[in-house]
């Protein structure tokens, strides 16, 4: 059975009359780096809630069929437990901290003291993660004094430290420069790589070819397509439907009306498109 | 002397008060309900505003606070017990960083949210009229809450600039209770009426989606009506309550 | 006002290094006797609260206080009341048509005096005790964590909220705004400054609570704590003799009543 199992998955938010997710099916395996995109509106950042266990807790409204993770169903549980096996960290990084707390440190200990984890256990964690996103020497600062990026950083390896089954990001990097985002895109990907499964929704398609082992298209809350990412990202029907598309792949579809790409897989990043021109 | 005696009656009488509160709050299913995320992060926040609005006014020279919108705002959103406990921990943050000679007036900004989550919870902060009703009755409780520690703590006479009017009563030969009890009930009712209808503005500002977030959002739905009827209605009201005011209060506070 | 989240100076100083819980004892041993006990004890326990103040080496910060907060607020006080205070037979001088008596200076002068001793004892507390530390001490003893939570957030969000009204006030300032000018103006001008800031706080309220829930807040385990926070037998005791001394001063009085 997989690791997360979404049937017939179906959402309203409350005092709204139109479902925002519409007949989900999706199934994902542990350790494997999901990516989902699509166009404002798509309900990408209500999957990520769902996924997280926030729809319904939290936000209420009606929810159908059944969403389960590592084995565990999403409406017998309650939030409480939910995030114990899945950790959520989305766009907004200067809503995420916590207030709480007056240094990084402190910040990203937050969580785990909240689990009970004792003081010396956490002590080593929060060091571990900090090294792993290349944050320590932000240790001592306070959370408010940081940019955007590394804000988001510190949001990441907040929801990191607590070793979550499953990893639910909603454009974690929008706020960081391409070198930030290729580093914390390696993070990721090594977390997936040691077990870790990774939801992750994400504009920048580029990083997606480079690093997702699957990409999940959402239009209007429904699943329009889904496939290995060169597939999908390359499709036709996305670029039909109002998707963000790489450059490289429109020029390299403009290419081939003119017979310049000889290739049949089109491109997605500079350097599918400099190899595909090339041969 | 009799003001040192009174001092040991409040303290006890608070103190108890508090304590069997707090235990039944604690015992009590429909208050663990009051008190979701959604409540523990509104409150820092409403405190936030209580204080920085009331320092706003400061420089405005308002002749009111609106020290406690937030409060108020908690009160009706979140239930009687959260607005309760923001009223506190405002005037405990007050004295952390602004000055320790809020502490002593806790039990006020606590009885400022408690009352105003009751007022909600009956309905009462749904349109504009019931809003000053509301306001009027916040500052009722107020006074009564207030006029003890104003006397027990400070003597009755503080450095605040209503002040002027207890010692104007004094000297017309009222006793200390009566003129800090009547300088109350003139100062408080037209703060606590602006900042009830702050707080509304407020409410009617915000999608109904967030609202519903919160335990007791249904108490802001905003009653729809017709604007003239209710502005007739809330100048009648605010009449009313001054003519109460100038033909009561005297009485009930032996002239 | 102090921008800076609060009186907290960082140096190290035996009373830096006592338990946060001690400090508060000896808050409440000096204000409850104050407020409780025989009037006369109120300016005595001045001497413990002045004396403590050097010992935690905050002295310079402490009087700063004292001048700039605590004085001109009390001294006011004081020639109010002894000048309008009713009562009293001894009439010492007349001002204009009110008379002050012995009577009215005296409850004035221990009036003053009890309220110097609360607040500057809690002055005190501020000055040696980091707000986070004392926060994280009582949560250990069992204060929901939630508390915490509150009062730290708070005293974070208050600062930012504070310097976001100083821009919006210098952006109006800029569009004409006159804090000399006609009351109605004044009044009016209220709402467009405190506007912006309302709503855009309110606004973060969701997603802040998305954010500590996804990490745990909700969670009915026992909370843990980063730092430990010392508690010696040093502190246990003296907070029992702070503990008998209340409860010594309140006899005191019931047996001098
Ligand atoms: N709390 C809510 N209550 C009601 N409707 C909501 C709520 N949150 C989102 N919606 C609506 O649900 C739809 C999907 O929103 P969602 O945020 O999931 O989209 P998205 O794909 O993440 O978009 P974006 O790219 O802008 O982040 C939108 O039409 C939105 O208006
Ligand atoms: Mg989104």
């Amino acid at each position: 059975m997989a690791f997360i199992n979404l049937t017939n998955l179906t959402y309203k938010y409350p005092l709204t009359e139109t479902p925002v997710l519409q007949n989900i099916n999706l199934q994902i395996n542990e350790g494997e780096f999901v990516a989902v995109v699509g166009p404002n509106g798509a309900g990408k950042s209500t999957l990520c809630y769902t996924l997280a266990g926030f729809v319904p807790h939290f936000f209420k409204g009606e929810l159908t069929g059944s969403v389960e993770v590592a084995g565990a169903s999403l409406l017998e549980s309650t939030l409480d437990e939910w995030v114990l096996n899945v950790g959520l960290a989305f766009q907004n990084p200067f809503n995420q901290i916590s207030g709480a707390k007056y240094s990084v440190f402190e910040e990203i200990a937050f969580g785990l003291e909240n689990i009970g984890i004792p003081r010396e256990e956490i002590k080593v964690r929060v060091e571990e993660a900090m090294v792993r996103t290349g944050i320590r020497e932000l240790a001592d600062r306070s959370p408010y004094s940081l940019s955007g990026g590394q804000q988001q950083r510190v949001a990441l390896t907040s929801i990191l430290v607590m070793k979550p089954k499953l990893l639910v990001l909603d454009e974690p990097t929008s706020q960081m420069d391409p070198i930030g985002t290729r580093e914390v895109f390696g993070v990721i990907r090594k977390m997936a790589e040691e077990g870790m499964t990774v939801v992750l929704v994400e504009h920048k398609v580029e990083w997606i070819a480079n690093f997702a082992d699957r990409v999940v298209a959402l239009k209007g809350g429904e699943i329009l397509l889904e496939g290995k990412p060169n597939e999908v990202l390359t499709s036709e029907l996305l670029s039909e439907n109002g998707f963000g598309i790489s450059r490289y792949t429109s020029a390299a579809r403009e290419a081939q009306k003119r017979g310049l790409w000889k290739k049949k897989q089109l491109p997605v990043t500079l350097d599918e498109a400099v190899e595909g021109f090339k041969s | 002397m009799e003001v040192i005696s009174q001092n040991a009656v409040y303290f006890v009488v608070v103190a108890a008060i508090m304590i069997l509160l707090f235990a039944w709050a604690y015992f009590t299913k429909r208050i663990q309900k009051d008190f979701i995320t959604m409540t523990w992060v509104l409150i820092p926040v409403a405190i936030a505003i209580n204080l920085t609005i009331g320092q706003i006014v400061l420089l405005l020279k308002l002749p009111v606070y609106l020290d406690s919108i937030g409060t108020v705002l908690v009160g009706v959103i979140c239930g009687p017990w959260a607005g309760a406990l923001t009223g506190t921990l405002s005037n405990i943050i007050a004295g952390i960083i602004l000055d320790p000679g809020w502490f002593p007036w806790f039990p006020v900004a606590a009885a400022i949210g408690a009352t105003a989550g009751v007022m909600a919870n009956l309905g009462f902060f749904k349109n504009w009229w019931k809003v000053v009703v509301t306001g009027f009755i916040i500052a009722i409780v107020a006074t009564i809450v207030g006029t003890p520690i104003s006397i027990a703590i400070f003597g009755g006479i503080s450095a605040s600039g209503s002040s002027i009017i207890t010692a104007f009563l004094l000297e017309t030969g009222r006793s200390l209770v009566s003129s800090v009890l009547t300088t109350n009930f003139i100062s408080e009712p037209l703060d606590k009426i602006a900042t009830s209808l702050l707080a509304f503005a407020i409410i009617d500002g915000l999608s109904a989606r967030y609202l519903a977030r919160f335990p007791r959002g249904e108490n802001a739905a905003v009653e729809k009506g017709q604007k003239q009827t209710q502005l007739i209605i809330a100048l009648v009201v605010v009449v009313l309550l001054i003519l109460f005011g100038i033909f009561v209060l005297p009485m009930l506070t032996g002239g | 006002m102090n921008p800076n989240r609060s009186f907290f100076v960082p140096v190290d100083s035996p009373l830096h290094r006592l338990n946060p819980l001690t400090k508060l004892t000896f808050v409440f041993a000096m204000i409850l006797p104050a407020f409780l006990s025989v009037p006369e004890l109120a300016p005595i326990l001045a001497i413990p609260v002045f004396l403590a103040a050097f010992i935690g080496r905050v002295q310079k910060p402490y009087l700063n206080l004292l001048l700039k907060l605590i004085l001109p607020t009390i001294t006011f006080m004081f020639v109010m009341q002894s000048v309008f205070l009713p009562g009293g037979e001894t009439i010492l001088f007349m001002l204009g048509p009110f008379d002050v008596t012995q009577e009215a200076m005296r409850s004035a002068f221990f009036t003053v005096t009890r309220i110097f001793v609360m607040v500057s004892s809690f002055a005190l507390l501020l000055l040696t005790t980091h707000p986070s530390e004392l926060m994280s001490d009582l949560t250990q003893r069992g204060l929901p964590g939630q508390f915490a939570y509150v009062i730290i957030s708070t005293l974070q969000i208050l600062p930012q909220m504070q310097a976001k009204a100083q821009t919006i006030i210098a952006a109006q300032r800029s569009r004409g705004l006159d804090t000399e000018s006609t009351f109605l103006k004044r009044a009016g001008s209220l709402v467009p400054l405190v506007s912006p800031l309302v709503f855009g706080s309110l606004a973060e309220v969701e997603e802040r609570a998305i954010a500590i829930e996804a990490r745990g807040f909700t969670s009915k385990k026992t909370k843990t704590s980063l730092h430990e926070i010392s508690d010696t037998s040093f502190d246990k005791g003296l907070r029992w003799i702070l503990v008998i001394l209340i409860l010594a001063s309140v006899a005191l009085r019931i047996w001098l009543s």
